[in-house]
């Protein structure tokens, strides 16, 4: 292989886990220019949409929406309306509004004391303002990563990328003419890994529940809190949602985890499919929810 | 949306696959450095004082190894630091270059390695077995074997922590001198 046409492949801290980026191209210098971009791309979003950073444009939103409409960016607003979007449809199943729950669990830093009843409903998104109603918390978490990824699979293919993939810790998307393997890891203390789809274009985002109970005041908690109880839920599932783009791809995973085959409209609605993985007496239970049947190029 | 299922679409039993683990290498550390500095011209290992680790060490936990440290010049002037450490998080151990300007202030940070393994022993001939025929310095014969895995999250507070004890190097030693 020449050394021109040797694919980029580099690793970064950014959105707070190791991001993997990898490229294939005309040139080298056109591979390097292409990963700067998806670079500034990741981080942009971060500090936009980062709701650990003070300073992000989330956490201002956070702190004022309640007491009068803010103005947002473009990136807030996609991410958002996608959903509030996602909320509708699953009635509920997934809620971007958990996250104060999910951190009064210790599983997120928390950000502000956890409010009382407000769920997504609550959240009124106008062309380039938004107010909430109730004092609120939005936090995206894995959503934001996969628009991340999204972003930054972009910025590959505006760069001059002929193919390209972007891992943030298990939420990835590629594009390209060659198809790749990707694995997943179920939860638990010794995740099993599976070999699960072979994917030329499109996203995976995985939510592996099992590994991150913890007690907490004489209770089991975990991180996946049902939005409609607001109580965590002891799930041993592990889903893996694949979508045509990563943020779907990782709101989905939320719904599939709660809902399992009730989760099959939603997934239709978004062109997506998902695997379930459950364990049974060492070995583990498969179950494929085929949202939409798309052959294989 | 192009893909292709590897698993069944009836509900199925599968077995586990053990022995997974995964490496990849993305850069030597001269390939590192040349990235984080194109235009330096020279690189001086600097050694550090055992007290000072020590001293670091109490107040900011402890190095997995032995942290490297170059001076970087451009022709007489010097254009900032270089520095080359290791740490280990819960299931991988993540090699990583750090590049300050001369104020000390990080540049970039970028990893070299990383290699997962479930720190059990009696696993680790099977991770080096991947690396048996394989130049280890050439990405692209090791790229084709390296599987993309969905939810693997790696957990980069290590390496936060790593930073911030060579931040202590920069601050305690580099910036007097």
């Amino acid at each position: 292989m020449a050394e021109s046409e040797r694919p980029l492949r580099r690793s970064v801290l950014l959105l707070g886990t190791l991001v993997e980026i990898a490229a294939e191209g005309p040139s080298r210098s056109i591979l390097e220019d292409a990963f700067v971009a998806a670079c500034a791309e990741l981080a942009r979003i971060h500090r936009r949409l980062s709701g650990h950073d003070r300073a992000s444009e989330l956490s201002r939103v956070n702190a004022l929406a309640a007491s009068e409409p803010q103005p947002i960016s473009d990136d807030l607003r996609r991410v958002l309306s996608c959903a509030l979007d996602i909320a509708e449809r699953s009635r509920g199943a997934f809620d971007p509004t958990v996250g104060a729950q999910v951190a009064a669990l210790g599983f997120l830093p928390l950000q502000a004391a956890a409010p009382g009843r407000a769920s997504w409903r609550d959240v009124e998104l106008t062309g380039q303002t938004v107010r909430y109603a109730k004092p609120l918390v939005l936090d995206f978490g894995g959503i934001a990563k996969g628009y991340a990824v999204d972003c930054a699979i972009e910025a590959l293919r505006a760069n001059g990328a002929s193919a390209g993939r972007v891992n943030a810790g298990g939420d990835l998307r590629v594009f390209g003419a060659r198809s790749e393997p990707v694995h997943i890891r179920t939860g638990g203390p010794q995740g099993a890994v599976f070999p699960l789809v072979h994917l030329a274009e499109g996203a995976v985002a995985t939510s592996a529940y099992g590994g991150q109970r913890r007690r907490r005041d004489r209770r089991w908690a975990s991180p996946l809190v049902d939005p409609r109880l607001r109580l965590p839920v002891l799930s041993t599932r592990t889903a893996s949602v694949i979508a045509p783009t990563c943020m779907v791809a990782d709101a989905l995973t939320k719904v599939v985890a709660l809902l399992g085959r009730g989760a099959r409209g939603v997934l239709r609605a978004y062109g997506a499919d998902a695997v379930v993985l459950s364990p049974a007496r060492g070995w583990w239970r498969c179950t494929r929810l085929d949202g939409t049947m798309v052959a294989a190029a | 949306m192009r893909h292709e299922w590897l698993i069944p679409a009836a509900a199925t039993l599968l077995a586990p696959v053990c022995d997974v683990t995964y490496a990849a290498v993305y850069f030597t550390t001269e390939a590192a450095q040349r990235a984080a500095f194109p235009d330096a011209t020279a690189f001086e290992e600097v050694l550090i004082a055992p007290e000072v680790k020590s001293a670091i060490s109490r107040d900011a936990g402890r190095f997995t190894v032995e942290p490297r440290i170059w001076r970087v010049r451009a022709g007489d002037s010097s254009i900032g630091w270089f520095m080359l450490d290791e740490v280990i998080g819960k299931v991988e151990l993540i090699t990583y270059g750090l590049a300050l300007d001369t104020n000390g202030a990080v540049k970039s940070l970028e990893v070299l390695a990383y290699r997962e393994s479930h720190g059990d022993a009696i696993r680790l001939p099977a991770w080096r077995a991947q690396f048996v025929g394989k130049r280890p310095d050439d990405p692209v014969r090791l790229d084709a074997d390296i599987r993309n895995i969905s939810g693997a999250t790696l957990s980069c507070r290590h390496v936060t922590e790593g930073v911030h004890r060579l931040l202590l190097i920069y601050a305690k030693v580099l910036a007097h001198g």
